[in-house]
């Protein structure tokens, strides 16, 4: 599955397209990274377990992006934007949409 | 003692009916999905079709405010202190944004093709409300597209 | 470029799991982690109890008990009440506690051991008792409290816990309300040992003072069935069942072979 956030993919050819696709995904940090997080904020710098809950959040949101283009019988996803919001306190939704298309 | 039943009677209530409204609410979707199948929304922004050949080009949106169950809402609470994927939140947000999306198809009306679709959620009135109620906006826009 | 019209088999963004399962998983680990801190806590208290001061609870108490203060009622108990339990203190036991009752207007049969020695009795216990001994063993009960250091145990107890189910949910009252009944459960079935203590201590200040027992079950025997759960203290409702109560307390009037009769009336001042 080729994944591009420009309107084409280099080098080859769009012959159909499916619609839009996307994934979703809304994660909660556990109470200790809570913590730790409180305390990194007095002297500030990078909140790595944040970093790498968001990570993992976002390449999951792909992962169900993809899985819905394999669905629609695409091999590749173009045009994809990232979007984060928190929906609830201390859970953060990542969301990923692009549409799903055949190319050749 | 009567706190707990009060407690209990509202998470059962909170699931019994938002698991019907729920249900209610897919099958609509589903049923109104497969009316505007044919109607796509794309977040390209370039299309192949001659410019002559295209009559009109409009923005439509379309927008749902939806809330959570207070089940649901416990569940996700309790999924706070434990961390991991909150799934009581997930079929919510995903109802609220292909009802935005079907809501912008009806607006679209007779168009071929909606181009450089974006969706936005946000959650409106936890401000306002410091228990956070677990409301949520999602918005899609897009420019129709009417051939002559 | 051509579109083909498809929908997806399945919803992506979903887990399909059962929110039911989600729901029940969750709160028992909840509850599990509850119970953990819970029992350990009683360690913790056990540990640390011993070694507050009284001073040190004293001057604690000062700043939650100016509020109390504020709503006591002036009345003809209260230097009554006053000078019973001083005269209870001196004579019979040798708690280090400066001992200050407050009347408080409320329908409650109950008293209430606060830290630092301030007892609170409500008027609702008042207007049921008519006989010195009577009041004398209600309050020689709440001694019993003090001699044991149960009302820094469980006061204790529910301060941790209230602290940290703030810390960590801070206003998301959900969680914190359903803390506050599985701790309300636990809290009745934990004090049974401490109150058959309390009353045991009871007995001992009673026989001390009176020279015999007399009027020690009499309160337990008029209570009302229908006992109203009450709102803070529990005093009817976490003390063992009124009936299971007397037959302990008789026992120990038969083992100590403490004399049973000889009731001091009320002064005319309090009998209304």
């Amino acid at each position: 599955m080729i994944i591009t956030n420009i309107e084409t993919v280099p080098g080859k050819n769009i012959v159909e397209h499916f619609g839009l696709v996307s994934g979703s995904t809304i994660r909660a940090k556990h109470v200790g990274r809570d913590i730790m997080a409180g305390l990194k904020n007095l002297v500030g710098g990078e909140l790595k377990g944040y970093t790498q809950l968001l990570q993992e959040s976002r390449q999951q949101a792909l992962d169900r992006m993809v899985d819905q283009a394999r669905q629609l019988g695409a091999n590749a996803i173009v045009n994809v934007r990232f979007s984060t919001s928190s929906v609830a306190q201390g859970a953060a939704e990542l969301y990923v949409y692009g549409t799903a298309v055949r190319i050749e | 003692m009567y706190n707990l039943l009060f407690f209990i009677t509202l998470i059962a209530v909170g699931y019994l009916a938002g698991t019907f409204a729920e249900r209610y609410h897919y099958r609509s979707i589903h049923l109104r999905e497969k009316m505007f199948i044919n109607l796509p929304a794309v977040t390209m922004k370039t299309v192949d079709y001659p410019d002559d050949k295209i009559k009109s080009a409009e923005l439509v949106y379309g927008s749902a405010v939806i809330s959570i169950d207070y089940f649901k809402r416990f569940t996700a609470s309790l999924r706070n202190i434990f961390g991991g994927t909150v799934k009581s939140y997930e079929s919510l947000i995903d109802r609220a944004r292909r009802e935005a999306l079907l809501r912008m198809k009806e607006m679209a009306g007779d168009s071929r093709m909606i181009v450089n679709v974006r969706i936005e959620t946000s959650t409106i009135g936890r401000n306002a409300n410091k228990k956070g109620v677990g409301c949520l906006e999602a918005i899609a826009y897009g420019t129709a597209l009417t051939l002559a | 470029m051509k579109y083909t019209p498809r929908l997806p088999k399945s919803n992506v963004n979903v887990t399909p799991t059962s929110m039911l399962r989600e729901f029940f998983v969750l709160t028992l680990s909840l509850l599990a982690i509850v119970i953990v801190i819970y029992i350990l806590l009683g360690f913790a208290v056990d540990l640390i109890v011993p070694r507050i001061s009284t001073d040190l609870e004293t001057k604690m108490s000062e700043l939650f008990i100016r509020s109390v203060d504020a709503e006591d009622i002036d009345s003809e108990w209260r230097g009554y009440v006053q000078s019973l339990v001083e005269d209870l203190q001196k004579r019979c036991t040798k708690l280090p506690y400066p001992f200050k009752v407050h009347v408080r207007e409320a329908s409650s049969v109950n008293a209430l051991a606060f830290p630092g020695g301030h007892i609170i009795v409500f008027t609702g216990l008042l207007g049921k008792i008519t006989s010195e001994n009577e009041l004398a063993f209600a309050f020689a009960h709440e001694m019993g409290h003090y001699a044991n250091r149960d009302h820094l145990r469980g006061v204790g107890r529910a301060f941790v816990f209230i602290t940290i189910s703030t810390f960590l949910f801070g206003t998301d009252s959900n969680i914190s309300q359903m803390l506050a009944h599985a701790l309300n459960i636990t809290e009745l079935s934990f004090s049974r040992k401490q109150e058959t203590r309390a009353d045991a201590f009871a007995l001992d200040i009673l026989n001390c003072a009176y020279g015999n027992v007399a009027g020690a079950t009499d309160f337990l025997k008029r209570l009302p069935k229908e006992q109203d759960p009450g709102t803070i203290g529990h005093y009817f409702a976490s003390h063992p069942e009124n009936l299971k109560r007397i037959s302990d307390l008789n026992k120990i009037i038969r083992d100590k072979g403490f004399k049973p009769a000889g009731k001091k009336p009320l002064p005319k001042i309090v009998q209304q």
